[in-house]
């Protein structure tokens, strides 16, 4: 493996941030912006860093490499090995190099946008946000280069701290710090479940090496080939109780259902914090780690269509919900969610090219509309409610054209980057769908959800930016500055164009190479063993069906969903985008109010954790000071008792003794004259 | 001669303290016991030793001298350290150390007996971990309650003294079962030993283990002895169902008595358990796998389901102690290298970091005299750094990587995860990781209702900041919890190759 | 001729249960030293009989030994005595319990 030249630099891409974090926690205060220029200066030279590394990758190397032993020990694994390895290292393939881009890009514009966002504002506490802002940058960036499990949970547990120290920013208040609380535990909950698989992964088969022979996909592989049982099971069925373990920290990270609560709550965070969690780190870690490991979730068919069912469910279940939002960044958080639940879905169908296209062009988009939210925040004097919005088209044409381009990419409308890979994450469930009816189930879901998405998208953008003024901070908007407009138009352009990466349907049309984003996953350029689309396709177990012929399968998908996102905007069109639109959603009657309340997913889980836990550690606590100490005191008072009865013996009177004395004496001589046998 | 001098200094120093006027007694007491804890980290990188010290493994800094003969036994003088005992040590000094220096601001009267009875905590606290004969070892274990009872029995809060009784009795109990459990196993091998030292009766009991004693048969015998030693320990680690003097204990010592008491005094539990059941029976060990296996995930989940129902802030930390050591069985009971190892690691990073959550706890009581999780309000607003830390120590408690206590936890989960002698080992594993889950849920939840929100506390007076001398204790064990946490490896490689006899049944 | 030993022990006897008797009927404290006195008297002359009976001089030596024993005896004793009666004005021994736990 090559391990000079270029890629020596290569731990520098995280460490940049977390020297920014360290100096903007420690010197932010003397700092002028407060520890924003550190942090600026760490993610450029990561960005930098990170195109450096495309580009080696490009060329044709790749590098994977231990960097750092963290400890090792004897074990008894189940496939014969006997010593184990926990390491931190550094794979950098065309997945990783594609991620550290687009996260220490987005990382980047957020810090800039930063500047308008918060400096401007005069918030306090300023240096503690860039320093938890490197630390989060860190840890993702770290995350996305692992190279092993370990590591890659290690960084995974540490992007989750930092969302909820970042979320809970605003600690002043009483519902930031409730908001960040609920994303760690939930999170934590599907952590829960990673941890099991990790410990079970390295258990199983000695290692947690994502790549190369020793990898823990090349032994299940193995395990699998030679039939060999794991803990008791079938080694197929082992392997898909813990892809699906692992899955848990996917579930929780990435808000698929039922762990997705948490994020329509992490809004309380400052919209920066929350572009960032939604396009590039947190949320994003979750579904990266599926295709980092995909290999491994290729060998079980249960645990794929799983992860596709899921991700179909959550794109439809929290389009739906996104609807009846009036909060701007609500909708957009609900966005976010049934974004994931597609990609989830592409992937879960053995799309990978397709989930990790929808991951690239979704983080362009949902952190160009996040930012365009804060504008609009900025804009609005801190309003976030869309219905005192209205008619911002004209005062803010930059933010305004900027968002369009990214609400026209969420909603997938031709040619837009998102078109092209919900498409083919459509396509590629269909293809699959038309042999395995759950998947087909699955491609349902999704493509429903792609009119609502249309819907609620245009929906915001209408109320938001169209129509008149319904309040004075809408007539009278708050001016943003450069450090607002280059990051949104910076994204504008990227969420418009990133879109030709992969242009599937043409070059399938036209016959011509240009998915460039295959190529690229595929290793033609350069990839390390293993871990390229081709061979992960020919694993994924799953047959494909066509209607009548590719071509035109793939007509008719990407015309119905372009059909069904366009419906969804005419739609919003006709309802929303006039002079003073009115709450349509409210005739929905009770469904309105089962939307509204996110389908009671809130209302159960805090059922769950104040009417079932809290009672159980009521009771647990009453039997602790009842029964179990309740032992122990009572053993002590018994002796109290006891002796206070006892001590009455001693009566104070000579007498008395004496004449126990004697009795006693008496008593001793006949017992001994019994036994003796004087009598 | 190095682990006399480290007695020495720590007992003379206690003399000291004693005798020296209040106004001093705190900065002396920190001088003084700033010798110890050079000299152990001195001794730290200066370790030479391998293998168990019970198993024929190659001591560093032995000594052992003739001290009585008491009919056919002898008994003697002998310490030494082996990679077990010296992370253990270096433990005991670091914290007594910042425990002195953390007391300066709340203890305010008796300050040089207070100072005295801490440093004579240590000179036992030192001879426990380092003692290798049994009757030398008792005296150190026995003489750590006494000051500790007056710690918590003079210093301490309104119902000191019945938690002083409690713990003093409830501990004392469990030692005489444990002493005369251990005596009736050192009669019951007869001629195979003629001393109480322990690498002798280790090695006797794997050669055969007793004959009989007192009409019992050598096999009962040994278990009989292997059960009544870990009740006895189990008191002292404290393993649910004899949990409940520690919450007490805890509530009511002062703070460094409370960072000692987590810190340290927990951990000779465990360690006794490494030391005796789990090195000299591990025929038992396998017997009795499953039941330790269950009381040892009860205590996980159990402990950590009390201390979500609680609202005073130490003793949410004290019944998440109970919880953690739950862990360290678990991790004992797998009986592989990385379990045991795990679970000895998780002893050392555990005293660090509950020292830290003790000490942040007490460093907020100083400035707002509550401790009730109902009282107080966004305590982050007027204590950014004291509140930044204990953030990081909750932190650390829940297991976040890169900090000791994940490394720990990790551990001992992956060795208990595939442990080859406990049945049904993935389910107790599984559900003991829980764990991890609850204590994220009560210690965010305290966090939540303390250190943020809007700042609301009812005092009459102005809270400010926390002084350095408060300050700079927990600093210093943060960078120790991220340094064992990135670098575990630095005790990790010692603690398993003292490990690895053990699980070997004596071989190396 | 010699009276038999017997009658000695009889004696002793006797007079030991007088003692025990005053011990354990008299409430005033010097009624007790008295009677304490009766009863290492019949002590004593179980000593002396048996050493005249045996024909060696321990027991006598042992006699001499607890006479002097009782002197020390009344010495303390009248002492207390004396302590009793200053703070109780009483020398009755059922009235100072409060000593007892």
């Amino acid at each position: 493996m090559a391990g000079t030249g270029t890629f020596s630099y290569a731990p520098a891409i995280a460490l940049f941030p977390l020297v920014a974090f360290v100096v903007a926690l420690v010197f932010g205060k003397y700092m002028p912006k407060k520890g924003a220029i550190a942090g600026i200066f760490a993610t450029a030279g990561s960005l930098l860093l990170s195109l450096v590394m495309f580009a080696a990758v490009a060329g044709g190397e790749v590098y994977h490499e231990t960097l750092y032993e963290w400890t090792s020990g004897d074990i008894t694994s189940q496939v014969g090995a006997e010593e184990i390895e926990f390491t931190f290292g550094i794979l950098l393939d065309p997945l990783s190099t594609l991620m550290l881009v687009i996260v220490s890009l987005v990382a980047l514009l957020v810090h800039v946008f930063s500047l308008g966002y918060m400096n401007a504002e005069g918030e306090t506490g300023l240096p503690r946000y860039y320093a938890e802002l490197g630390l989060f940058t860190f840890s993702m960036l770290a995350f996305v280069f692992a190279d092993n499990l370990l590591m890659a949970f290690m960084f995974f547990e540490l992007v989750g701290l930092c969302s909820y120290l970042l979320i809970g920013f605003w600690f002043r208040t009483r519902s930031a710090p409730s908001a960040a609380k609920k994303a760690f535990l939930v999170t934590r909950f599907g952590d829960y479940f990673f941890l099991i698989g990790v410990v079970a992964i390295a258990a199983t088969f000695g290692t947690v090496a994502f790549a190369g022979d020793d990898s823990f996909v090349t032994a299940a592989e193995t395990a699998i080939n030679d039939g060999t049982q794991l803990f008791g099971f079938d080694a197929r069925t082992w392997v898909t109780i813990t892809g699906l373990l692992v899955l848990g920290g996917v579930i929780g990270k990435s808000a698929q259902f039922p762990l997705h609560t948490w994020l329509p709550d992490a809004m309380e965070g400052p919209t920066t914090v929350s572009a960032l969690i939604h396009a590039a780190t947190m949320v994003a870690a979750g579904v990266y780690l599926v295709a980092r490991m995909f290999g491994y979730y290729a060998l079980s068919p249960t645990a794929l269509a799983i992860i596709a069912f899921v991700g179909g469910f959550t794109a439809l279940f929290a389009a739906t919900m996104g609807v009846v939002k009036d909060d701007v960044k609500q909708v957009l958080a609900y966005s976010t969610i049934s974004q994931y639940g597609y990609m989830m879905l592409g992937l879960g169908v053995g799309g990978y090219v397709a989930g990790v296209f929808h991951l690239m062009n979704h983080a362009f988009f949902k952190a160009l509309l996040f930012l365009g939210a804060g504008a609009v925040i900025i804009l609005m004097h801190h309003e976030q409610d869309m219905w005192k919005m209205g008619g911002l088209k004209d005062k803010a044409p930059v933010t305004y054209y900027t968002f369009l381009a990214g609400a026209l990419a969420l909603a997938g409308i031709i040619p837009f980057s998102g078109f092209w890979s919900k498409d083919e994450i459509l396509y590629d469930a269909l293809i699959v769908g038309l042999e395995e009816p759950v998947i087909l189930a699955a491609y349902a879901m999704g493509l429903v959800a792609v009119f609502f998405t249309g819907f609620y998208t245009f929906r915001m953008v209408f109320l938001t930016f169209h129509g008149e003024p319904r309040s004075e901070a809408a007539e009278d908007p708050h001016p943003v500055g450069w450090a607002v407009k280059v990051p949104l138009i910076t994204l504008g352009i990227l969420a418009t164009v990133v879109g030709l990466a992969n242009l599937a349907p043409i070059a399938k049309l036209l016959s011509i190479d240009i998915t460039f984003l295959e190529f690229w996953l595929d290793g033609e350029y350069g990839a390390i063993e293993g871990l390229t689309y081709h061979e992960y396709h020919e694993t994924v177990p799953f047959e494909e069906g066509y209607i009548s012929s590719e071509t035109v399968t793939m007509l008719i998908g990407a015309g119905v969903s372009l059909g069904l996102a366009l419906a969804g905007a005419f739609t919003a069109h006709t309802l929303y985008n006039v002079p003073e639109p009115s709450r349509h959603m409210t005739k929905l009657g009770g469904a309105y109010t089962v939307l509204r309340s996110n389908y009671y997913q809130d209302e159960f889980q805090v059922w769950l954790a104040e009417g079932v836990t809290q009672p159980i550690a009521r009771a647990a606590d009453r039997f602790d000071r009842t029964v179990i100490d309740g032992t122990v005191n009572g053993v002590s008072s018994i002796s109290l008792f006891g002796s206070s009865r006892v001590k009455r013996i001693q009566t104070g009177i000579v007498t008395n003794y004496a004449a126990l004395l004697v009795a006693g004496f008496i008593g001793l001589l006949l017992v001994l004259g019994l036994y003796g046998g004087w009598f | 001669m190095m682990i006399e001098i480290l007695i020495a200094v720590a007992l003379v120093g206690a003399l000291v303290t004693f005798v020296a006027p209040n106004r001093i007694a705190g900065k002396l007491a920190f001088a003084i016991s700033l010798v110890p804890a050079v000299l152990s980290l001195w001794m730290f990188t200066a370790f030479d030793g391998s293998g168990n010290a019970l198993l024929d493994g190659t001591l560093a800094f032995e000594s052992q001298y003739e001290w009585l003969q008491l009919g056919e036994y002898s008994i003697s003088w002998f310490v030494g350290l082996d990679g077990i005992s010296i992370p253990l040590v270096v433990l005991t000094t670091i914290l007594v150390s910042l425990a002195i220096m953390s007391s300066w601001t709340p203890i305010d009267d008796r300050e040089s007996q207070f100072y005295g009875l801490v440093l004579f905590i240590e000179a036992n606290l030192i001879g426990v971990f380092s003692a290798l004969d049994f009757f030398l070892w008792f005296i150190f274990w026995e003489a750590v309650l006494i000051p500790m009872y007056l710690l918590i029995g003079i210093w301490g809060g309104p119902r000191r003294k019945y938690a002083a009784i409690k713990f003093f009795v409830y501990t004392n109990v469990a030692s005489l079962v444990m002493f005369g459990a251990f005596i009736a196993l050192v009669f019951g091998l007869g001629d195979s030993v003629t001393s109480f030292a322990l690498p002798e009766i280790a090695t006797a009991m794997l050669n055969g283990g007793p004959d009989g004693f007192l009409g019992l048969e050598g096999t009962t015998l040994t278990s009989v002895v292997f059960v009544a030693m870990f009740l006895g320990f189990a008191v002292k680690v404290p393993v649910v169902p004899f949990h409940t003097w520690l919450p007490d204990a805890h509530v009511e010592a002062p703070t460094p008595a409370s960072v000692l008491l987590a810190g340290v005094l927990l951990k000779m539990g465990t360690y006794a358990l490494l030391r005796f059941n789990f090195t000299m029976f591990p025929g038992q060990v396998e017997t009795y796998a499953v039941p330790i296996a269950a009381i040892a995930v009860i205590s996980v989940i159990y402990g950590a389901m009390l201390a979500l129902a609680q609202t005073d802030l130490k003793r949410i930390v004290a019944y998440s102690s109970v919880s953690s050591m739950g862990y360290v069985i678990l991790g004992l009971i797998a009986y592989t290298q990385f379990g045991v190892g795990g679970a000895t690691f998780q002893m050392v990073s555990h005293g660090f970091i509950s020292g830290l959550m003790f000490m942040a706890v007490g460093v907020i009581y100083n400035a707002t005299h509550t401790r009730l999780v109902t009282d107080m309000s966004g305590m982050a607003d007027r204590m950014p750094v004291a509140v930044g830390i204990l953030i990081a120590g909750a932190f650390g408690y829940m297991g976040l990587p890169l900090m000791s206590g994940f490394f720990g936890e990790f551990t001992i989960f992956f060795g208990a995860f595939g442990a080859e002698q406990l049945p049904y080992s993935q389910v107790f594993t599984s559900l003991a990781m829980f764990g991890i889950v609850i204590v994220a849920g009560y210690l965010l939840f305290a966090l939540q209702r303390t250190v943020f929100g809007p700042y609301e506390l009812e005092t009459d007076y102005e809270v400010g900041r926390a002084p350095l001398h408060d300050v700079v204790p927990m600093f210093v064990l943060l960078g120790i919890i991220i340094l064992l946490g990135v670098a575990p490896d630095l005790i990790f490689e010692m603690i398993t190759d003292a490990v690895d006899p053990i699980l070997n049944g004596g071989e190396l | 001729m010699t009276v038999a030993v017997e009658y000695y022990v009889l004696l002793s006897m006797g007079l030991f249960c007088i003692g025990l008797f005053g011990v354990l009927t008299r409430r005033n404290a010097l009624m007790f030293l008295m009677s304490a006195e009766l009863m290492l008297n019949a002590a004593n002359i179980n000593l002396i009989a048996f050493a005249f009976y045996h024909g060696n001089l321990t027991g006598q030596v042992f006699a001499l030994f607890t006479m002097a024993l009782a002197a020390a005896e009344v010495a303390v004793g009248l002492g207390i005595i004396l302590v009793l009666y200053r703070n109780f004005r009483d020398v009755d021994v059922t009235v100072p319990t409060t000593m007892r736990w």
